[in-house]
């Protein structure tokens, strides 16, 4: 009797999810599995010969190519950086936020709102911020004190990856704070109060019971940030477009791109998407499983 | 503990809100001036955008930027059918995406079955998908359909969206499973104990989906300028991109589109951020 | 006889709705002058054929390129488009567009076409033996001068412009405003990142070449580009700090006479441009155009490279379609006059260059005896990639403080790279 009910159940859990499954199997793995077949061929986009199979060669011709090693390197800068620097303004904004008795609500939506704008009208504001005659100029030769100097926004490639970087924490420092600040709101009250009652000062407090209860917000928000700044396009195509030097800023998006829009390489550059979808899953994978291994839970 | 160190604690504690404030407030503005930036200077003429010190303030206002931007350079009011566009499959979008995350979410969360694990674990490969990657296969698919330049075309490859399903199973994860036995018990048959318990008891959590999802739409620029052709058709990121190459446009004017670009995304967003600030602590992942 | 006018319904009927199928799209680049008249064409087509129907569309000119490949790529090609020759050059070698029909296009034969447009004009879209494109229009940028400023510095244009790259670099030394180290106006500035337009015949006038005749050796003549490399550097921010690549392009605020730039390199199209735009500075004649300069001690003679768009058919499309495309084409190339007129595009057909409108034209002298001794922009499957190569080249001498010996050597080793793909 029980197993019917089980069967029942089971029958309407692949209901639930059959659509699901049956719209991914169209539009995500067959384009997905499509991609990996192309990586094993030769082949010009445009070319109506046959395109040549040729194993494994795109992939080992990129592991040989600097340019592939630059993107790579670009990719883990821009990364490091933007995932690093979200994560801790967004935890000591939030813990400063939620500090407050006040106005908590104003300050988080105040943060998104950067959020809000579309990746087009954010370039085209930070273009014009970042112009040697714009606004980025005028302001940090005010702060530093110094006359007329160009910090070189684009045209510097150290400051080139800054920029994007600083577009980047713009646009999503509110979210992260948001989530972060989520987080903070589900630990339960009393854990707070036993703290306090136990004398521990307030950093003490944040270091030694806040921060390892936030632990899996934590997990979660570096996993889907992660993916988010590995996949991160826009903005480097607009600076790159906006005449920015390409190299410190070529992210394997932008390469894979420009491989087969501009190169019509779609064999090589299905490799490289290959290989960074590979990536990404093994990170994920990674993080998902460091952190299982010390899950906190609170009755 | 004596009174006057109680009051020294005081004096501390307030002095260090004050700091905080402090720091809230700088961070804060620099968060808000490029906002602040475009409001202003989409009313100012392009000389004045690029002068050095950046006045704040228009030394007058030009009213024509937003003209300009709302006729187009061709005088066709494209934009408000683009904008029209946009809306539509932004709210169609968003819409699929939250009922059919919630449904999946549902059966991944609440039933056992074979092969459950391999489906999560698909889910999760589907996040992680560059969209560069399938492009074109995805390209080569629509056109197969006959979906060249139609809302179809544009909405189709984003009706379900993995990320979302992952979410919502989060937060499903957690719904009690006293009030679904009591609808059992009510006699309710499972589709409509997921319509009338567990989507009734998902808003605030559908809510912050469904910003993310409007707000990506909203954002979307390869895939649009791939599957649309004709004006009638195209969305406020192509819109801005052409007026932005078109020559006679000024960059006052250009910020006046984007400022009215914008402004959907704001009423959406200001409108709903408490469900959203709410929701979030779906995101937050200590309740998985 | 019943039987037989049934048949005949039939037939007709059957006609009807062929005729009523040919439906042809063309794919094109954003260019609202042009949009006005090409419209007002296709019309005009559709009413002389009322079994056509066109459907023009627009992209911008920097998405096109995207947007023609992926279609092609999926086999759904609009039946006629147009791109940048150097772009257009793969479909031609991919044979994914198709030969001419010179009946259609409404010439006897193939060489009746070559004899109509001038000398040269038709080699970019002529391969193996076969012509695949007709010019929509053919471009080379001279120098746009705005003399307003050239004369409050006392500098007499008129009588004695600059003829050298040298005496470029000197007269916009001169006109060059900063404030610190943010110029606030340019006097010139190089029309980035066009590299295979601007910077490869600089080369070429050093005695460089980017490949051989073969196409299967990069970099000809190092010292050639290191020479070039080092006069960017010189004009770069490391230099006298004249321009750099990151400045807002500077044509864009040229016409706008808003004081931030004084010359530019720009064709024959900008006129029609000013015109529209700030007719004040267009009447007020205080702008000029003056030739490409060339380097002091150059070895050869050249200018700008020119560049074209052609319109071109897609070979997948039915032979009917073709047909239809040519004549279509032909329906609109035919009012060279007014695509001169209104938008200023040169379709170089000698009833064009011996037009009395096109010899009244302002500067039209200018832009023509550059022409005749510009070559065309580099036509190869690695085209983009040895641009962007050069562009890495240039922006690291410029902007990075790599030395010119350097960024060559390593732009060498790169290009040498590229040719083994093809």
């Amino acid at each position: 009797m029980k197993s019917g009910i089980e069967k029942k159940k089971a029958r309407w859990g692949w209901f639930f999810v059959l659509p699901a499954i049956i719209y991914f199997s169209i539009f995500s793995f067959f384009p997905i599995i499509n991609a990996f077949r192309t990586s094993l061929y030769r082949w010009n986009l445009l070319s109506l010969n046959p395109p040549r199979f040729v194993w494994f060669e795109n992939y080992i011709r990129l592991f040989q190519s600097e340019a592939f090693w630059n993107s790579v390197k670009a990719t883990a800068i821009f990364t490091v950086g933007t995932f690093s620097s979200l994560l801790i303004g967004g935890l000591a904004l939030s813990i400063l936020i939620f500090s407050r008795k006040r106005f908590r609500t104003f300050f988080q939506m105040a943060l998104y709102s950067p959020a809000v704008l579309s990746t087009v009208v954010a370039a085209t504001i930070w273009l014009l911020i970042l112009d040697p005659r714009g606004l980025g100029n005028s302001v940090l030769n005010a702060v530093l004190g110094t006359s007329g100097k160009d910090y070189q926004w684009f045209a510097n490639p150290d400051m080139s990856r800054i920029s994007t970087i600083i577009i980047y924490f713009w646009k999503y420092i509110g979210h992260f704070t948001i989530l972060f600040i989520a987080g903070l709101s589900s630990i339960p009250y009393t854990i707070h109060e036993a703290a306090i009652i136990d004398g521990a000062g307030p950093w003490k407090k944040y270091w030694r019971i806040t921060f390892p209860l936030l632990k899996p917000t934590v997990v979660l928000v570096c996993v889907l940030s992660l993916i988010q700044c590995m996949k991160s396009f826009s903005t480097q195509y607009l600076f790159v477009q906006s005449g920015a030097p390409r190299a410190p800023i070529d992210v394997l998006t932008l390469s894979i791109y420009d491989t087969a829009i501009r190169d019509h390489q779609i064999g090589r550059a299905s490799a490289m998407s290959i290989i960074l979808f590979l990536t990404l899953i093994l990170f994920s994978w990674a993080q998902l499983r460091l952190s299982r291994s010390e899950e906190v839970s609170f009755q | 503990m004596s009174r006057a160190d109680n009051r020294l604690k005081n004096t501390a504690r307030s002095l260090r809100e004050i700091v905080f404030d402090l720091i809230l407030l700088v961070v804060l503005a620099i968060v808000l001036v490029p906002l602040v930036f475009m409001f202003t200077a989409s009313f100012m003429e392009s000389k004045e955008v690029l002068t050095m010190p950046y006045r704040w303030i228009p030394s007058s206002f030009h009213w024509e930027n937003y003209v300009q931007a709302i006729q187009g350079n061709d005088m066709k009011y494209f934009y408000a059918r683009n904008i029209l566009n946009s809306l539509i499959v932004a709210i169609t979008v968003t819409l699929t995406n939250c009922v059919f995350a919630a449904m999946t979410g549902f059966g991944l969360a609440k039933y056992r079955f074979f092969g459950k694990r391999a489906v999560l674990i698909l889910v999760m490969a589907t996040m992680m998908i560059p969209f560069e990657t399938i492009m074109i296969p995805l390209y080569m698919l629509v056109n197969n359909f006959g979906w060249q330049d139609s809302y179809m075309g544009l909405i189709m490859p984003f009706l379900v969206n993995a990320f979302g399903i992952f979410m919502m199973r989060q937060f499903l994860l957690t719904f009690p499973e006293d009030l679904l036995d009591a609808a059992r018990i009510d006699g309710l048959n499972e589709l409509s104990i997921f319509i009338r318990v567990v989507i009734p008891n998902s808003i605030p959590a559908m809510t912050a989906l469904g910003i993310l999802t409007f707000r990506s739409q909203w954002d979307s620029m390869l895939w649009p300028l791939l599957v649309t052709q004709s004006e009638e058709m195209k969305t406020i990121p192509l819109y801005i991109t052409k007026f932005t190459t078109e020559k006679y446009t000024n960059e006052g004017a250009l910020l006046a589109a984007a400022v009215i670009a914008s402004i959907p995304l704001f009423v959406v967003f200001f409108s709903l951020a408490k469900y959203f600030i709410q929701g979030s602590s779906v995101f937050s992942g200590t309740k998985g | 006889m019943k039987l037989k006018g049934m048949f005949l319904v039939g037939i007709l009927l059957i006609c009807a709705v062929f005729a009523a199928t040919i439906e042809l799209t063309v794919w094109t680049h954003e260019d609202p002058n042009r949009t006005l008249l090409e419209e007002r064409y296709i019309e005009e087509f559709q009413k002389l054929y009322p079994e056509v129907s066109v459907k023009r569309v627009t992209y911008p000119s920097a998405k096109i390129k995207e947007t023609v490949l992926t279609a092609f790529s999926a086999g759904k090609g609009p039946d006629i488009f147009n791109m940048e020759v150097q772009d257009e050059y793969p479909y031609i070698v991919n044979r994914r567009v198709a030969p001419v029909n010179p009946a259609a296009l409404g010439y006897k034969n193939v060489e009746e076409i070559y004899a109509a447009y001038l000398e040269g004009t038709l080699d970019p879209v002529s391969y193996q033996g076969k012509l695949y494109g007709v010019p929509l229009e053919i471009t080379n940028w001279c120098i746009f001068v705005n003399t307003r400023y050239t004369k409050a510095l006392g500098l007499d244009f008129e009588n004695n412009y600059p003829k050298t790259w040298e005496e470029l670099m000197e007269v916009s030394d001169k006109l060059t405003l900063r404030n610190g180290e943010i110029i606030t106006r340019r006097g010139f500035d190089f029309r980035y990142p066009y590299y295979l337009t601007i910077f490869t015949p600089m080369v070429e006038q050093m005695g460089g070449y980017l490949l051989n005749k073969e196409g299967t050796e990069a970099i000809i003549n190092p010292q050639a580009w290191v020479e070039v490399l080092t006069f960017m550097k010189e004009w770069g921010p490391s230099g006298r700090n004249l321009g750099s690549p990151t400045y807002t392009a500077a044509r864009k605020n040229w016409n706008k006479d808003d004081g931030s730039i004084v010359m530019i390199e720009s064709g024959l199209y900008q006129i029609l441009r000013l015109k529209a735009e700030n007719p004040e500075l267009y009447e007020s004649k205080e702008w000029m155009v003056i030739p490409w300069p060339v380097f002091e001690n150059a070895v050869n003679h050249v200018k700008g490279n020119y560049y074209g768009h052609y319109y071109v058919v897609n070979a997948q499309s039915s032979p009917e379609k073709q047909e239809w495309a040519w004549k279509l084409i032909a329906y609109m190339l035919k009012h060279t006059g007014e695509y001169f007129e209104e938008v200023g595009l040169i379709q170089p057909t000698y009833e064009l260059m011996e037009s009395e409108v096109f010899k009244n034209f302002p500067y039209a002298n200018v832009f023509m005896e550059d022409m005749s001794q510009a070559g065309c922009v580099l036509l190869h499957q690695a085209g983009p990639r040895l641009e962007q190569l050069i562009r890495e080249a240039v922006e690291s001498v410029m902007l990075s403080g790599v030395t010119p010996e350097n960024a060559v050597k390593t732009l060498k080793a790169k290009a040498t790279e590229v040719l083994e793909d093809y």
